[in-house]
């Protein structure tokens, strides 16, 4: 990784409530049309995000929105935490 | 210079953007962004100015369109004579709605924004700088709060200073290229009379089949050669989602210079309990509170006291004697006075079902809707559905079809809308046509198998819900096509304000009359006609081997089978008149055939509507044997196990 940064790239759906996160990338397993709904819903590269929940879905808040994401989607969502 | 005459609202889902077309024109319109009542662009004279059109179209999470919503839209701006844009925003989530403005503000179309929910934004401890907005975009930028009216009178008065906004970005150099040369061919070969070309070739560029379809009317060379602009600029990474992260990108700057958030803002009681809902161990007995309030008043107030109040006494001891004793004095005809009053009269049997019967099930259970909708409820009920959703190949968004089902089938196949792909709208309907009773037959299951005993209710609930889960199931496997997660926002809790739900309804119950009422009578139309050329004995009779022998209820019972198509209740009803004479095993039978056996009339044109002729006479083929199928089993399991018969 060409950052200095050496906190490690992880799946969204591994991080516990309460952690804070930065989005790295949603990879190509996500079908296109939803990841540009996950872009449009706030979730797209360099935001800071705060997970909520785990179950039953992972739940988290990004600026003043609650998003939903089912662990077969946050597994494909790569983060970082900060 | 423009001769139009149109203004249409756009914005984001629940941005409250119907609230304020109502306060804008006065006429009623669905509020929530809920496809199946909204999907269809709605539109009214405007209360400033009688000649200016309103249009509200459906909410868009973001353009290029990718959903049947977001694809009307589209239609809306490409087909309506626009003088301006009514940009509805959220000013608590600027960044969407400005990654919207972002694309707006391509298509040249003068615009006025309209920061909506204020109140909601300040309540979170964050305020947007109006004034820097309207400098920054070029364009008036009002303050609203529509669900309390406060800033309507401001927004009508800056109509008037609607502007073409300045454009948010400029793409990096390779897409600018790209957009440029599409430009050129459009504004050659299909200009459009209102929207800019750099705005169609952006959209085009993002794949959106609407303008995409609005192009290839030029001429073939033209279109052809469009096409190959696009296939090299994709090529060369000008793809719809890097497109997308630009306009996000200078929305999400823009968003952030104009506002301010105030770090230690209190947690809010409606974020609070939003998150109890779907907690773990509370969100359980919370949704069993909800859904014994809801039964308590649909099940017990709605399909008890006022179905009472209605059948029995308005119509059973007014309207109906009175309208026979007309009938009979002045129509001569004895077929046509049987077919308005007779056992399958378009009155005594069309409409006192569904003004007497439906009707007030359907209010009650449209305002218990309504008020969950408002609240924000829904949106969590399909995030703990989902586990639940995913075994039949669905998400979780299926659960508003499926709770509205248990009201009105018909209405819920409608809403099946709402669901992203063809392939779950099948599975939702099939599902739905099989094994979601509505409140009618509910009504009559619980009175009927209560009585016997609660043990009779809980096996036919065990065989409702065991059938529910191994039919979708088996749908989930065998119709072809992949599953699509759930990925959903989750608005804010809020107190449904009591109007708008109150309008909601209303508009519902309109669409129920007109809808609906029409397909009950033609049902009714059909029995009669079947009734007076002998066929509905003819069936009954060719029936009654089944009935008798494989599924063990006397012959008589059939005859409710063929009622239940028409009514679902009412063959329960048939059913029900007989059990003096039916054993217990015989009712549980009866009644769980009857329940998975065909949907009513009204719901299978419903589906033909939907699906087509096709694909319905195909559920139907595989229902009526499935029903007989589980029934006959059922009967000799249970046979089986109480040997005497109970």
């Amino acid at each position: 990784m060409s950052h200095t940064d050496h906190t490690a790239r992880v799946p969204l759906s591994f991080l516990l409530p309460g952690t804070k996160a930065r989005v790295e990338a949603i990879d190509d397993a996500v079908d296109s049309t939803q990841r540009e709904q996950l872009v449009a819903y706030g979730l797209a590269a360099n935001r800071p995000l705060l997970v909520l929940q785990q179950r039953p879905m992972i739940i988290v808040m990004i600026d003043e929105v609650e998003l939903a994401l089912e662990t077969d989607v946050a597994r494909h969502v790569w983060v970082k935490r900060i | 210079m423009h001769s139009a005459s149109a203004i249409a609202l756009v914005g984001n889902p629940n941005v409250g953007k119907s609230v304020l077309f109502h306060r804008l024109t006065g006429a009623y319109v669905n509020v929530s962004n809920y496809p199946g009542t909204t999907v269809e662009v709605s539109r009214a004279a405007a209360r400033f100015d009688a000649d200016i059109d309103l249009i509200d179209t459906p909410g868009v999470l973001s353009l290029p369109a990718r959903s049947d919503d977001e694809r009307a839209t589209v239609r809306a701006l490409l087909h309506e004579p626009l003088r301006a844009l009514i940009q509805v925003g959220d000013a608590k989530n600027l960044r969407r709605t400005l990654t919207l403005t972002a694309l707006l503000a391509e298509l040249g179309v003068p615009a006025v924004m309209a920061l909506n929910m204020h109140d909601e934004a300040s309540a979170r401890g964050v305020t947007v700088d109006a004034s820097a907005l309207a400098e920054a975009l070029g364009i008036p930028v009002v303050p609203t709060v529509a669900t309390g009216g406060e800033g309507v009178a401001q927004l009508t008065r800056h109509l008037s200073d609607a502007r073409k906004p300045q454009p948010l970005l400029h793409y990096d150099s390779t897409t600018e290229d790209a957009i440029s040369e599409l430009s050129q061919l459009i504004m050659q070969h299909r200009p459009h009379p209102r929207l800019a070309a750099r705005g169609l070739a952006i959209l085009y560029l993002g794949e959106d089949s609407e303008v995409e379809a609005w192009l290839r009317n030029a001429t073939h060379e033209a279109y052809a050669e469009m096409m190959r602009v696009r296939t090299a600029a994709h090529a060369s990474g000008v793809t719809p989602p890097a497109l997308a992260h630009e306009r996000g990108e200078a929305a999400g700057t823009l968003a952030t210079r104009v506002t301010r958030r105030c770090a230690d803002a209190s947690p809010l009681l409606s974020h609070r309990l939003g998150q109890w809902v779907i907690h773990r161990v509370w969100a359980w007995p919370i949704l069993f509170g909800v859904l014994f309030a809801v039964y308590q008043f649909v099940g017990v107030f709605g399909a008890g006291t006022l179905v009472g109040l209605m059948e029995d006494g308005l119509f059973g001891e007014v309207l109906n004697p009175i309208v026979t004793r007309l009938v009979h004095t002045h129509v001569g005809i004895p077929w046509l006075a049987d077919l308005l009053v007779g056992q399958y009269g378009l009155w005594t049997m069309g409409m006192t079902y569904a003004l007497a019967l439906i009707l007030p099930i359907v209010t009650t259970f449209f305002i218990a809707f309504g008020l969950l909708e408002d609240s924000g409820y829904f949106a969590r009920l399909s995030v703990l559905s989902n586990r639940l959703f995913k075994l039949f190949g669905l998400n979780g968004r299926a659960v508003l079809p499926m709770v509205l089902g248990l009201g009105c089938v018909t209405m819920a196949t409608l809403t099946t809308r709402i669901l992203h792909s063809p392939r779950e709208r099948l599975i939702a309907i099939f599902l739905m046509a099989l094994a979601i009773p509505c409140s009618a037959q509910l009504g009559v299951v619980l009175g009927f198998l209560g009585a016997i005993s609660f043990t009779a209710l809980l096996i036919w609930l065990g065989v409702m819900v065991g059938v529910l889960i191994l039919a979708g199931w088996l749908a989930a496997r065998l119709i072809p096509g992949r599953r699509i997660p759930l990925v959903t926002e989750m608005p804010p809790m809020r107190l449904p304000v009591p109007g708008n739900v109150a309008k909601k309804t209303v508009g519902r119950l309109k669409w129920y009359l007109i809808e609906v009422i029409p397909l009950f009578l033609l049902g009714t139309f059909i029995m009669f006609l079947l009734n007076q050329f002998g066929a509905l004995s003819a069936i009954i009779r060719a029936g009654e081997p089944l009935v008798s022998g494989w599924l063990g209820l006397p012959a008589e019972a059939s005859a409710a089978f063929v009622m239940g198509f028409l009514r679902r209740d009412f063959g329960a009803t048939g059913l029900f008149a007989l059990s003096s004479e039916l054993t217990a095993i015989q009712a549980v039978v009866g009644m769980v055939t009857l329940t998975l056996f065909v949907p009513c009339i009204a719901s299978m044109m419903m589906i033909i509507k939907e699906q087509g002729i096709k694909i319905a006479s195909a559920m139907l083929a595989l229902i009526i044997p499935f029903a007989f199928f589980i029934g006959g089993l059922l009967n000799h399991l249970l046979r089986l196990l109480w040997v005497t018969g109970a």
